[in-house]
Order: structure tokens, then C-alpha cells, then sequence
């Protein structure tokens, strides 16, 4: 008997050491990727200048500050917005696509592929094409939300039959979202003046160059907010996994729950493609590679997937900033790269698992 | 073998055209199948050549080159700073140093005009078109034609940003002034009716208004002068123009546009004498167009950019690729008449000598081919 309760004790410290491992494991890589990608860009500054910029910005008078007569310019206005841009859109990204699979009960659900980014960005480039500024620099952000509300829901509901969610059909209504939401920005392109073009070919591919300030006081809020919701949202998404039933029996509203998550979805994806363009395959591989490690609980799987997320994203824009003297590479080209074939995997694998096209 | 009969055969039918319409057929057409002859050196004068009697009797397509030596209108001028100008979106800036200037647009006007101001030794950047020789050595700014990466610019430590709203992401160069560098912004419409109001704003912001003026003096009687020039040599009766139109193509998948009002194009033609079918149809902007809206509009002649041509494998690529202009006149007579990108639509300092090379190669294109003219 208490030898029971002391190996059930036992395990609940493993389960919590493990928790704490592995968020604190991510966290320190998103600190280390965070000063990597800070220390390096397409001006040459050294890290130690790097950290006395940053020391002196906060009072303390140690290192060199940056030699050349931009450098300190560079790291406060171009490089470290850029970074935190990139930390806020790729948590946010990541944690979407982990509520999205929890919710839809589906493997495959994420913003990019099912075109919850698309139709945000339809509706941003609208803003864009058509000059909207009814709130201030928060509109392109309110466009995204009300577009990724609007194109998750009808994902939800088209996809939807039964109580459940099958991989082909979520699969191919992200086909024909996807396509609707290209038409859309085709015709937008074709509105447009040269500049509202460029922009929509920047969103297109995704791009993280140009980030300022003004956009992470806009995308900040909504992140934490979205994150926050999410990790409390995230329990209950454990019990939903046990079917809509057994959640309604241990007195989870059902319906409201799938409600709010859609929300927060919209809001994270909004968040991401506001500014930042679309930028798919993030929420795929992010919290697939989490559940490889931890297991399919959302307790954990919801906030290691936001620093994962994090953390990939910073590392791939580093990647995409300074591979080539002068120029970006679109990120969402770089995520598409490795997500792609991820994609494949992952369907393969949700084939085999169903016994065929479920 | 074929071809070259039925061209001979439309060659015969259009002149029969012609003269029902009382047009002089003049002398027969030169070989249809004579290929283009690239154009090396120096453009001829359009005084110095003899322009064709009807200027429908060409065949073939014909590359036309600005010669375009710079020409500083002073000297290491030096600039009255600081100085505060208002730029084309209304902002205010204040310019204090003018040793580190970058002047970036799509068309390369920007850093042209300040060469020309005679500023060329502070610049420390250039855009893509800026292809001078005196520019060669400056690192390029915009590496995939027209972005901006604001830590490259900041790299280059420049006192002073002038640029239009050509090259993106505009976010980019609201990171450059957020970073305290003043950013001019000028106008990004480029047409012959801003030329001089284009070299003010680049001139006034670096601190030379005397030689703003002095340049956009220069330049705008150059361009009166080969204006009044082209007047002599194109058909008085605008339904004997030639029906002119703009094309942009890129690569080879079929997407062309037709630049229509507001592009500059359109401002091109007119000045060089050429009938604007855009203006005719009311097409506005840069946007696709159709096959059969190519078909309806039946060009005499078009214009493009000669990397544009190139990258669709040249007027036969093309062609083959477009059946549609095929159908018109310039197709059938292979009446191209290409520029470099750089040059054809930058309007600027370089105007003059872009609307007297098109000229030549439009009225007297045996002058660049080397075939009698």
C-alpha cells in the first residue's frame, strides 16, 4: 500500500522533473538562440558589442559599445525587433497549430495548410489594397483577425462531420481554402498600386525583414494574450481528446471550448501574418516534434510548442538574414523547405495509423 | 522556308494596304529574315541619320542604346547645409552631411541626378539600374532587383537617404529614419512631365538647389530640343503615327503587361512620336493583358525592355510564345524596338538621349542595323 503510494509519488516527481526539463531545456535554447541571432547579421558587429549595447541600454556602463557609427543604431532599430518579431510570430504559430491539432483532433491541422494564414492575409491585403486606417497602426492586425476568424471557423464547420474531423477532408478543405484565398489575393495584386503589389508579394512568401517596434507593440499583446488563453485552454483540450462525450461527462462545455480555441487560433495566426506574412509549416512541425518528445498531453505540449516555435523561427530567420550579403531570403520559403517533406511524413504516418484514407 | 514566303506575302499585302490608304509604300522592305543587329557604340544623332521616307517600310527589331557619359553639371559642388526640405509625402527633413549618400529607385534616376549634380564621389550605394562605370565599384544595395534590407543600408553608414517608394518593403526605409538617418522621399511617378520637378527634389535635398536648377535647365531644353527634332521626322497626322504600344514581359511563362497611363510609358510615346494605343483604350497603370486585347490593338510597333526580350528568347522566343502578337503588325514585321532596362523608362538627366535613341531606332533604324537606310 504505501509502497503503491510512494511509487505513484515517484512518478509524479518524474512527470513534473520532466516538465520542468523540458520547458526549461527550451528555454534556455530560445536565450541562446535569441543572442545568436542578436550577435549576427548583415552588419558585422561583434557579440561582445552586441552585449555592451545591451548593457549600457540598461545602465550598466560594461563593454565595448558597438565600433561602427550605426552599429548601436542598427542593433535597436533593424536587428533586435526583427529578432523579437521572430520569437512572437513563430510561439505564436507554433502554439496555433497545437491548439488547432488538439481541437480538430487531427494530426495534419495547421494554420498554413488548412488557410487560416491565407485568409488572414486576404484580409490584411485588403486593408493594404484599400488604404484602410480605421485603427491606426492596429488595422492590418484587426484585418488578419477578422479574415483568420472568418476562414477558421468555415474550416471547422466544412471539415466537420459526426464529431469528427477526417485527415482527407481537413486536408482537402485546406486545398480549397487555399485556393479561394490566392484567388482573392490575385485579385488584390491586380487592384493595387505598385507598392500595395510589392507588399503582397512580400506577405506571400513571408518575411520577417522590416520588422519594427511599432508592429511588436501591436503583435506582443496579442501573442501573450493568445498564449496565456491557450495554456489555460490547454487542460481542457486533454479531456476532449477522450471524445466529445467522455469531455462532456466530466462537465467540459463542449461546444464553448471549441469556441474559444477558435478564437485564440484566429488571434495567434493574426498575430503571425499581420506583419509578418505567411509563413506555413511552423504550427506543423513545432508541436510533432514536442509530442515525439513529450508525449500528447496539451498541459505541456501548449507552452514547449510556443518556445519551440520560438526558437525555430529565431534560428531560421538568422538563417534567412545572412545567407546571402545584401539580400532576405523569404522565411516562409525556408519553412516550406523543411515542412513540406515533414508533411509527407506525417501523412504517411496518419495513413498507416488510420488503416487507409480515413 | 515557309515563313519567310507567307512574311514575304503579308510584307506584300500590307504595303498593297497601304497605298489603297494613300500612303506611299516607299522603297521595298529591307530581308525579312535579316536578324537583329545589336547596336555597338555610340548612337548616331537623330540629325546626323536619314530618317525612313515611311516608317512603316522595316522589318526587323532594332536595340536601341543612350549613350549617356556623365556629365556633371559642377564640379565637387559644395552643399549648402544643413538644410531642412519638405519631400513628396510632406515630411520634413533635416539633411546636416551630405559625405555618405545613398539615392536608390527602381529606374536608377535617383543616383543618376546625383551624379550629375556632380555629388557621384560621396554616394556609397547603388540600386540595381545603376550600371555606370563610375558606380561599378559601389555594393549593391538592392540584390534581388528591388528589395531593401535596412541593416545593409545602415552597414553603409549613410548621412542621407533619397528614394521613392519603388523599392520595398516600405518598412525597410522607415527602419533607416527610425535609425535617425534622414530619409528624403521623392516622387515615384517617372514621365516627362517631372523630370525637372524629380531633379529639384534630389538637388534641394543635398544642399545644391543652384545646381538642381542648372541641371533641370540643362535637361529639360535638351529634351525640347530632341522633341522638337523628333516633330520634324514623325508623321504629322496622328492616325499615320505608329500604332505604339509598351510591353513588359519577363521569362517565359507568358505573363506580359501592357504599360498604359501613368507609367511613363505612355509619356515615352507621345514623345516619340509614336501613336499611344494605351491612351487610346484607356488603359491605366501596369497591368496584364490579354491575347485578344493584344489582337485589338494591333501595335505597329512595340517597345520593350531589351533584358525583357532577351528573357523571353528574343523576338523569336517571344513570338512563338505570344501567337497572339503575332497577329499584329509589329509581330509580323518583327518592328521591336528595345532599350536597356536601366535606360528606357528612368526619365531624368538622361532623358534626352533616351528619346533621341528610340527615335533613331524608330524612324531611322538602318542607322543602328547597319542596312541602308
Amino acid at each position: 500500500m504505501t509502497a503503491a503510494v510512494v511509487e505513484h509519488q515517484r512518478a509524479g516527481i518524474r512527470a513534473l522533473a520532466g516538465r520542468v526539463g523540458l520547458l526549461g531545456g527550451l528555454t534556455i535554447a530560445l536565450v541562446v538562440s535569441l543572442v545568436l541571432a542578436a550577435g549576427h547579421g548583415q552588419l558585422d558587429i561583434p557579440p561582445s558589442e552586441v552585449l555592451g549595447s545591451l548593457l549600457h541600454k540598461i545602465g550598466i556602463d560594461l563593454g565595448p559599445v558597438p565600433q561602427h557609427p550605426q552599429g548601436e543604431n542598427t542593433l535597436w532599430q533593424v536587428r533586435f525587433p526583427r529578432v523579437v518579431m521572430a520569437a512572437l510570430a513563430g510561439a505564436a504559430l507554433a502554439t496555433a497549430g497545437a491548439l488547432m491539432q488538439g481541437v480538430f483532433g487531427n494530426p495534419l491541422a495547421e494554420p498554413g495548410v488548412v488557410g487560416v494564414s491565407a485568409g488572414a492575409a486576404v484580409a490584411a491585403a485588403t486593408a493594404i489594397v484599400f488604404q484602410l486606417t480605421f485603427a491606426g497602426t492596429w488595422t492590418v492586425a484587426v484585418c488578419a483577425f477578422v479574415g483568420g476568424l472568418v476562414t477558421t471557423m468555415l474550416v471547422y464547420y466544412m471539415s466537420r462531420d459526426g464529431g469528427r474531423t477526417e485527415v482527407v477532408t481537413l486536408v482537402l478543405t485546406g486545398i480549397a481554402v487555399n485556393a479561394v484565398a490566392s484567388a482573392g489575393l490575385a485579385f488584390l495584386m491586380f487592384l493595387g498600386d505598385t507598392q500595395a503589389r510589392e507588399e503582397i508579394v512580400f506577405w506571400q512568401l513571408g518575411s520577417l525583414n522590416g520588422s519594427r517596434w511599432e508592429q511588436v507593440a501591436v503583435v506582443a499583446p496579442m501573442v501573450a494574450v493568445g498564449i496565456g488563453a491557450a495554456v489555460v485552454l490547454a487542460p481542457k483540450l486533454d479531456l476532449l481528446a477522450l471524445g466529445d462525450r467522455a469531455a462532456r461527462h466530466v462537465g467540459v462545455d463542449v461546444e464553448r471550448l471549441r469556441m474559444s480555441v477558435i478564437v485564440v487560433v484566429a488571434l495567434l495566426t493574426a498575430a503571425a501574418v499581420a506583419f509578418c506574412g505567411i509563413i506555413s509549416f511552423v504550427g506543423l512541425v513545432v508541436p510533432h516534434l514536442i509530442r515525439l518528445l513529450a508525449g500528447p498531453g496539451h498541459r505541456l505540449l501548449v507552452p514547449a510548442s510556443a518556445l519551440g516555435g520560438a526558437v525555430l523561427l529565431v534560428l531560421a530567420d538568422l538563417w534567412a538574414r545572412t545567407l546571402i550579403a545584401y539580400a532576405d531570403l523569404p522565411i516562409g520559403m525556408l519553412t516550406a523547405l523543411v515542412g513540406g517533406p515533414f508533411f509527407f511524413w506525417l501523412i504517411r504516418r496518419a495513413r498507416r495509423t488510420a488503416g487507409g484514407w480515413a | 522556308m515557309g515563313g519567310g514566303v507567307s512574311r514575304t506575302l503579308l510584307v506584300g499585302v500590307l504595303c498593297g494596304v497601304l497605298s489603297a490608304c494613300g500612303l506611299s509604300a516607299g522603297e521595298a522592305p529591307g530581308d525579312g529574315t535579316s536578324e537583329a543587329a545589336a547596336s555597338t557604340g555610340k548612337s548616331p544623332a537623330l540629325a546626323d541619320v536619314t530618317p525612313l521616307t515611311d516608317v512603316r517600310d522595316w522589318e526587323g527589331e532594332v536595340t536601341a542604346h543612350a549613350d549617356t557619359p556623365v556629365d556633371p553639371v559642377a564640379t565637387d559642388p559644395k552643399p549648402q547645409l544643413p538644410v531642412t526640405v519638405t519631400d513628396a509625402q510632406g515630411t520634413k527633413v533635416t539633411i546636416k552631411d551630405t559625405s555618405r549618400v545613398l539615392a536608390l529607385d527602381v529606374y536608377g534616376t535617383l543616383s543618376r541626378t546625383v551624379y550629375e549634380l556632380g555629388l557621384g564621389d560621396s554616394l556609397v550605394g547603388r540600386d540595381i539600374s545603376t550600371d555606370l562605370p563610375e558606380a561599378a565599384d559601389l555594393p549593391l544595395v538592392t540584390q534581388n532587383g528591388h528589395e531593401l534590407n535596412a541593416e545593409a543600408i545602415l552597414g553603409l553608414d549613410p548621412t542621407v537617404l533619397i528614394t521613392d517608394t519603388s523599392l520595398g518593403p516600405w518598412d525597410a526605409v522607415l527602419q533607416v529614419r527610425d535609425a535617425g538617418i534622414p530619409v528624403v522621399v521623392v516622387d515615384s511617378h517617372r514621365g516627362l512631365d517631372n523630370v525637372g520637378e524629380l531633379i529639384h527634389g534630389v538637388a534641394d535635398a543635398l544642399g545644391l538647389p543652384k545646381q538642381g536648377d542648372a541641371l533641370a535647365k540643362r535637361t529639360q531644353g535638351e529634351i525640347d530640343d530632341v522633341t522638337a527634332q523628333i516633330a520634324d521626322v514623325a508623321p504629322a497626322d496622328k492616325g499615320e503615327r505608329l500604332r505604339t504600344v509598351f510591353l513588359y514581359v519577363r521569362g517565359q511563362s507568358g505573363v506580359y503587361y501592357m504599360f498604359g497611363e501613368g507609367s511613363g510609358a505612355d509619356s515615352l510615346i507621345d514623345a516619340v512620336g509614336g501613336y499611344d494605343v494605351a491612351e487610346e483604350i484607356g488603359w491605366n497603370g501596369m497591368k496584364p493583358l490579354t491575347d485578344e486585347g493584344l489582337i485589338a490593338a494591333q501595335p505597329d510597333l512595340v517597345l520593350m525592355m531589351s533584358g525583357g526580350l532577351e528573357s523571353a528568347g528574343g523576338v523569336d522566343g517571344l513570338l512563338e510564345r505570344l501567337p497572339a502578337l503575332a497577329e499584329t503588325p509589329a509581330g509580323q514585321h518583327r518592328r521591336f524596338v528595345t532599350m536597356e532596362d536601366s535606360q528606357i523608362l528612368g526619365f531624368g538627366p538622361i532623358t534626352a538621349s533616351v528619346l533621341e535613341a528610340l527615335a533613331v531606332a524608330t524612324y531611322a533604324p538602318a542607322a543602328l542595323t547597319g542596312g541602308e537606310g
